[in-house]
């Protein structure tokens, strides 16, 4: 497979998840939005843009957040290179140019889609219609991924995968440290409203709001929802999970051994440590720390695939 | 379609009862099917407008239908004038017998931007310079074929054949069981084996390792690079993904460099290679040429093969034919006065009127002048242009293209066509059974080119 080609792989199922968390991101304030708003309380918005990592660029646009201006810069301002829109573009971009390295399906999936998005994007909408957008992008990632459960179990595959949970730790973890503060035991507020309303923010735009009912009994407790997020196997959002995915997806490259033990060398204590850890330890030691220590490993894993793979 | 005003020529009843019982209602889905399947499948052309970057060329419903017998004499020509074209190519590069035997002059050859000193000398793998052409032929009567061009770089259009196909088929089923067309898609898998029994001398690979070179995603016919590489299983590349080293040419992958044996190269000789043709390109392979010429890989089509589609040299293909193969030419030439020559000129000036006047460096419809349909001053324009740069034109009689039923806002309308077949030559020489049928959308137009508002159908062979 050529270099290129990997490479380009990578970061189309890296563009396709990203579009995916915008968009929940973005119904996860639609939500809020909703419900009234307690004084002192901050602009869910806000949190939003920077989950989104999108906060500074929209700033420099905009003088007030506001909801329109929100959705239309995370949906489809092309200024923003984290915008669904330009998600979409890229990664049909990057597929024209791989389309040969995958099935018709998976071409068709993406290119659909981005015709699609442009007749959106010449569309007026309201503030309603955003449940809509969301949904569709959803749906739209989920056609992709499924496109790929027919591609051959190559190296190629292996990429895409690898690009995926990248993606998808990187999320995930800028996540829990936007709001890693809503996971720290703080006894005085349990069960309160706020909190509730925090960690449904948390466990929507991980789309697990449903699934973590069903993981755990009793009553809701942070410690639960961190054991979730971070340590829980089960949770296919969880850091642990994207790690051992990426771990998995790296060894079952059949090409260059050599560059593949180098990159795991880096990575294997990580996992391990995650593999072995109880979630009180890492709240006791700092959950900030934690997720910023992992967010540079990930990025440090993401350095090293482009070196040894696709220069 | 029809032989007289009124009598339907019998090949096509069976499209016109089809065509009888479609309502426009029916033609109008079509239609619309039809477009949102090339738009998915991205078969697009990338044009400079902004506003619409990608645009799909205009599709016609009705097929365009030869019978066997029709075929039979094309494919006959048509190959007869692809193996003219490379023994031209092998010897003008090699001893030179048509120059000596006075039939093409020197300058005509030498002087051209297309002809490439380095090639001197030089024998591709089979004698092989042009292993895929594909030839524009006209019709002007029941058996008069006419041959407007060859391409012998790397012409295009091919992907246009094989999805029209697919679409027509998926739409249409019922025509297929009822018309015994003759199927087109193996097509990529002949072009692979026509390029894999052009491996260089040095391979030692049972099954050479062939490439797809592309200029990239902002060519026009970029969708074609990714098609065909696809259907043929083979990488398509950039220039940036291949080196050269120890006299032989490798691709960058994952696992390392990977060696490539064949080049199927769909970018122009300039952009090959910096070191030996344009040292500003910055896409190209720096000494790709030096391994080419000991034999480490082979490009095709050949570095200089375009010099056999000038269009200064077209005039002479038929003697071409007479000279190579002792045969006489089975498909005709327009008629075509070199302005270059004096007296040709003087007709030429003479009767601009009458003349379809071209560019010889000129492609896609334009540069062109078509006499009877042009105004007063751009004819004076291009009189001007003749007399102070004769050499640069050539001339031809308008021809009467034939029309093919065409559906024009759900009428059934006549409209002129051409016809691209494409002519594979490695092991052995074979005419796809069909090719690309271009029409001209607009009324009384004569310009089928896609840049210029032509559309394309889908063209059927019957089988015997």
């Amino acid at each position: 497979m050529l270099s290129r080609t990997a490479e380009y792989l990578y970061w189309i199922s890296r563009y396709m998840e990203r579009a995916e968390t915008t968009a929940r991101l973005l119904d996860v304030g639609y939500r809020m939005s909703l419900f009234p708003n307690p004084s002192g309380y901050n602009n869910e918005w806000e949190s939003v843009l920077s989950a989104a990592g999108a906060i500074e660029g929209y700033k420099n646009k905009y003088d007030t957040i506001e909801q329109k201006n929100v959705e239309d810069y995370l949906f489809f301002d092309e200024s923003n290179p984290s915008s669904v829109y330009n998600c979409i573009l890229n990664a049909r971009n990057n597929a024209l140019v791989v389309r040969t390295s995958f099935t018709p399906e998976s071409w068709l999936a993406i290119n659909k889609t981005y015709q699609e998005i442009l007749n959106l994007k010449k569309q007026k909408f309201t503030k309603s219609d955003l449940p809509d957008l969301t949904e569709w992008t959803i749906e739209q990632v989920n056609l992709f991924r499924g496109s790929l459960s027919s591609l051959l179990r190559n190296d190629g595959y292996n990429f895409l995968f690898l690009g995926l949970f990248i993606e998808r730790a990187d999320n995930s973890a800028r996540l829990l440290d936007v709001k890693y503060f809503v996971l720290l035991p703080k006894p005085q507020y349990v069960g309160g409203n706020i909190d509730n309303m925090q960690w449904s923010i948390l466990l929507r735009s991980l789309s697990s709001f449903r699934a973590f009912r069903w993981a755990y009994d009793g009553n809701i407790t942070a410690t639960k929802i961190a054991d979730f997020l971070v340590l829980n196997n089960n949770c296919p959002r969880s850091l642990s999970f994207c790690i051992q995915n990426i771990v998995k997806h790296l060894t079952n490259l059949t090409c260059s051994p050599e560059k593949v033990g180098r990159i795991y060398n880096n990575l294997k204590d990580l996992n391990t440590k995650i593999q072995e850890e109880k979630i009180e330890t890492i709240v006791e030691y700092g959950l900030h720390q934690f997720v910023t220590q992992f967010i540079r490993k990930i990025s440090s894993v993401d350095n090293e695939i482009h070196k040894e793979f696709f220069n | 379609m029809y032989q007289s005003e009124s009598v339907i020529r019998n090949h096509y009843n069976n499209i016109n009862d089809w065509l009888d019982q479609m309502t426009s209602k029916v033609i109008l889905e079509k239609n619309a099917e039809a477009e949102t399947h090339f738009r998915n499948i991205g078969i697009t052309f990338s044009t400079n407008n902004e506003t619409a970057r990608e645009r799909i060329i205009p599709f016609d419903l009705i097929p365009r239908i030869f019978t066997y017998t029709e075929w039979l004499r094309l494919e006959r020509g048509v190959i007869q004038r692809a193996k003219a074209l490379n023994a031209f190519l092998a010897d003008i590069y090699n001893q030179g017998e048509i120059i000596k035997a006075n039939i093409i002059p020197k300058e005509i050859i030498y002087k051209k931007k297309s002809f490439e000193p380095s090639m001197f000398g030089f024998s591709p793998p089979r004698d092989i310079y042009s292993p895929i052409i594909g030839i524009d032929l006209v019709r002007t009567g029941p058996n008069d074929y006419f041959v407007l061009e060859d391409n012998c770089r790397t012409p295009s259009g091919v992907s246009y054949m094989l999805e029209n196909r697919e679409i027509m088929m998926r739409m249409f089923p019922d025509l297929f069981h009822n018309n015994r067309v003759t199927p087109i898609d193996d097509y990529p898998t002949r072009l692979l084996q026509t390029l894999m029994s052009l491996a260089p001398i040095k391979c030692e690979n049972p099954e050479p390792v062939c490439v797809l070179l592309t200029p990239g995603p902002l060519n026009s016919a970029y969708y074609e690079h990714s098609f065909l590489s696809d259907q043929m299983g083979i990488e398509m590349v950039e220039s940036t993904d291949l080196f050269v080293e120890g006299k032989y040419l490798y691709m960058k992958t994952v696992d390392g460099p990977k060696r490539v044996d064949v080049v199927y190269r769909r970018i122009d000789d300039e952009f090959l290679d910096p070191l030996c043709f344009n040292p500003q390109s910055v896409i190209g392979i720096p000494g790709i040429m030096d391994v080419y010429r000991t034999g480490g890989v082979n490009i095709c089509s050949a570095p200089g093969a375009g010099i056999a589609d000038d269009k200064a040299i077209y005039i002479y293909v038929p003697q071409m034919i007479k000279f190579y193969l002792g045969e006489q030419p089975i498909l005709d030439n327009v008629e075509t006065w070199n302005c270059e020559k004096e007296q040709e000129l003087k007709y030429v000036l003479d009767n601009i009127n009458e003349l379809v006047v071209k560019e010889v460096d000129g492609s896609g419809g334009y540069g062109m002048l078509i006499g009877p349909k042009s105004s007063k001053s751009s004819i004076d324009e291009f009189k001007t242009k003749l007399s102070t740069n004769p050499k640069g034109y050539i001339a031809q009689p308008l021809l009467d293209l034939s029309f093919s039923p065409t559906l024009i806002k759900n009428q059934v309308e006549g409209r002129r066509v051409d016809l691209r077949p494409f002519c594979l030559i490695g092991e052995q020489a074979q005419l796809s059974s069909g090719g690309l049928t271009r029409v001209a959308m607009n009324e009384g137009s004569f310009v089928v080119n896609s840049s210029q508002g032509g559309g394309v159908k889908d063209t059927w062979v019957l089988a015997e």
